[in-house]
């Protein structure tokens, strides 16, 4: 056993609640506060997190402000072009340094005692400097503000404060080929629409992730109002016979292969006539397979907490805020090269379908909410909840990489999800989180 | 399918950006603003979203964006622009096709129903130089209540051009809502404002 900061839990105690041969995961882990904490320093603190896209940093002394966990950082533009993501916190007395969302500046002073830190994070000066200076062992250069490892792929800015992480391309691997759907399925890339979308929900912040990393079974029901509105009476469709889960050690991908599924939804006949028209130069840098899953029904989850939905092409974050409490962070992504029209349409259809007031999203929280509170219950927090959908559906595939498994409609990518928490949450370090992508032998299948 | 119109254009931009104040309207029309507000507001607690959908003018622009944190010395980008992120930007065809969801029988979180109620208040109307347009300054608090403890309390104010028509009745031809939250402490906005 060993012992964890902050907590009395050991890793058999986790074990024991997640019992994913069988499909089963224990309520505790939406409750718990012990849990809650062991996730921010083994999972929040260890991950490589999305903290931005590199259209929002235009030119050196842009800046963002986001969360990494509950860590609150910079995220900036240097002088060399490169990308500081830095914590957002005086290392003097520990007030948060800077306040606005986004902006441009030379430096960040501090609201204190005023002292001034560089946009690499070094600690640049401070009011009465001649009194620090004339102070014994006071050393200025110990003092920047604690940085983040930086990493990027097509556009999209990660970090993680762990030194001991694989590189970022190892962490996402092969899924990386299913991201670039939606990051490289045009040659000038992607950006992001100027602003985000942010609000709050009373949920645990498992219950979006693994929903976006394979729920596709919740759509036509819980969804019945938004597709009935989008579909002028229709609904959601999902042909089991051809469509898959895809993941890779806890990152995961519903979807089918209907091509415009989910882009349908947005009813916004110029978006879909430039993506039928652009159906050729998709296949050409993506193939014929990738270009019929680029507006598909479908939603994915990069572990830990960035959802996505290539249909809408939006990304957004569930921060965690404590065990039952999240922020939601909503983005619009669009192709650089995609004629504004397009791109306002994607930024409408977005808002329309999945943001606070769009039709589809604000039918979830509800669910989430509700999940979560039930299990103030301590009888209720003593069940377990059922992820057996789909056992045995693990296919082999001649193009699609990582581990498949045949069904939209499947709690697959959900098991593998609990199987990475699991994994990350008892290893003390990353050599002792195991590579999940290798496929089980034949009749052994989970 | 058509499309549904850009939700911003010129006029939105100039009535609402520019903060320029006409001269206020005579007490008559400003009473029958005041009633206006006051029923509109009704429907809206009433759920009576299809009468609500009569009062738009079928060129209607209804914008609400997101409000952003920003220092005061940031020229870059105002605290609210057209073309970022926001929670509405709609035209007469999107708000239908929310009250279509509303409508559908299957909006689960509406069951049971949400209460709401809706309190409009400082208000002011300014002439514009067409005297059948009125732009008119409001504040609201929209609280809304489900079940036992699940509340939501959100407050802003409201710019509406409002247009009279031959026969004296109001119709909104464009709103901007603007609340004064930047993280929307709420878990959706299935409501209109």
């Amino acid at each position: 056993m060993c012992v964890w900061k902050g907590t009395t839990l050991n890793p058999e105690d986790l074990k024991a609640l997640i019992d994913l041969d069988e499909g089963w995961v224990s309520r505790r882990i939406f409750w718990d506060r012990d849990i809650y904490t062991v996730e921010l320093e083994r999972i929040f603190g260890r991950c490589w997190l999305f903290v931005g896209h590199e259209s929002q940093l235009a030119g050196a002394g842009s800046f963002l402000t986001t969360s990494m966990g509950e860590d609150a950082v910079i995220v900036a533009r240097n002088r060399s072009g490169g990308i500081e993501v830095m914590l957002n916190s005086c290392p003097h007395r520990g007030n948060r340094l800077c306040f606005a969302d986004s902006g441009t500046a030379r430096s960040f002073t501090c609201n204190y005692h005023g002292w001034a830190f560089g946009l690499t994070g070094e600690l640049l000066g401070m009011p009465e400097e001649q009194i620090y200076a004339a102070s014994p062992r006071f050393d200025k250069s110990r003092l920047g503000l604690r940085k983040a490892r930086v990493a990027t792929y097509n556009g999209l800015i990660f970090a993680t404060f762990d030194e001991s992480a694989p590189s970022l391309d190892d962490y996402l691997g092969e899924f990386r080929w299913y991201l670039d759907i939606m990051l490289d399925n045009a040659a000038g890339g992607t950006e992001l629409v100027g602003g985000v979308i942010r609000s709050t929900m009373a949920c645990n912040w498992k219950f979006p992730a693994e929903n976006f990393a394979g729920d596709s079974y919740h759509a036509p029901w819980t969804h019945a109002s938004g597709a009935f509105a989008a579909f002028d009476g229709g609904s959601v469709r999902i042909n089991q016979a051809e469509s898959y889960h895809a993941n890779v050690n806890g990152h995961g991908l519903e979807f089918g292969l209907d091509m415009i599924g989910n882009a349908a939804t947005m009813r916004d006949p110029i978006v879909l006539d430039w993506m039928k028209g652009r159906q050729a130069e998709v296949e050409e840098r993506l193939g014929a397979l990738r270009t019929r899953m680029w507006g598909s029904v479908s939603s994915g989850n990069v572990f830990p907490n960035l959802g996505y939905l290539p249909g809408y092409f939006t990304l957004r974050t569930w921060v965690p805020r404590g065990p039952h409490a999240i922020e939601i962070h909503v983005w619009s992504l669009v192709n650089r090269d995609a004629p504004d029209e397009v791109k306002d349409g994607f930024r409408r259809g977005v808002m329309r379908s999945f943001s606070p007031a769009g039709i589809l999203e604000m039918d979830d929280g509800e669910n989430w909410e509700h999940s979560t509170a039930t299990n103030a219950g301590v009888v209720t927090r003593g069940e377990r909840l059922h992820y057996g959908l789909g056992f045995e559906s693990e296919i082999e595939h001649d193009e699609l990489p990582g581990r498949i498994f045949l069904g939209q409609m499947n709690d697959a990518n959900q098991r593998a999800f609990y199987r990475r928490w699991l994994d990350l949450m008892t290893a003390d370090n990353w050599q002792g989180v195991p590579d999940r992508t290798t496929k089980a032998v034949a009749g052994a299948m989970r | 399918m058509t499309r549904f119109e850009p939700a911003l254009d010129e006029q939105m931009i100039a009535t609402f950006l520019e903060d320029k104040e006409g001269a206020h309207i005579d007490d008559m029309r400003f009473l029958s603003i005041m009633r206006f507000l006051s029923a509109e507001a009704r429907m809206l607690d009433e759920e009576r979203y299809r009468e609500w959908l009569a009062l738009f003018t079928a060129d209607t622009r209804y914008w609400m964006p997101v409000m952003e944190n920003r220092y005061r010395r940031d020229r870059s980008v105002p605290v609210f622009a057209p073309g970022r992120m926001s929670y509405f930007d709609d035209s007469l065809d999107t708000l239908e096709l929310r009250i279509r969801r509303l409508d559908s029988g299957t909006a689960w979180p509406e069951d049971p129903p949400v209460r709401h109620v809706y309190a409009i208040s400082n208000i002011e109307a300014f002439a514009t130089p067409r005297p059948d347009r009125v732009i008119v300054h409001s504040t609201f608090v929209s609280y809304r209540n489900k079940l036992d403890r699940d509340e939501s309390l959100l407050v802003g104010r409201r710019r509406d051009l409002l247009i009279q028509n031959g026969d004296g009745a109001w119709q909104i031809r464009r709103r901007l809502i603007l609340l004064a939250q930047s993280l929307l402490l709420s878990k959706n906005l299935n409501i209109f404002f």
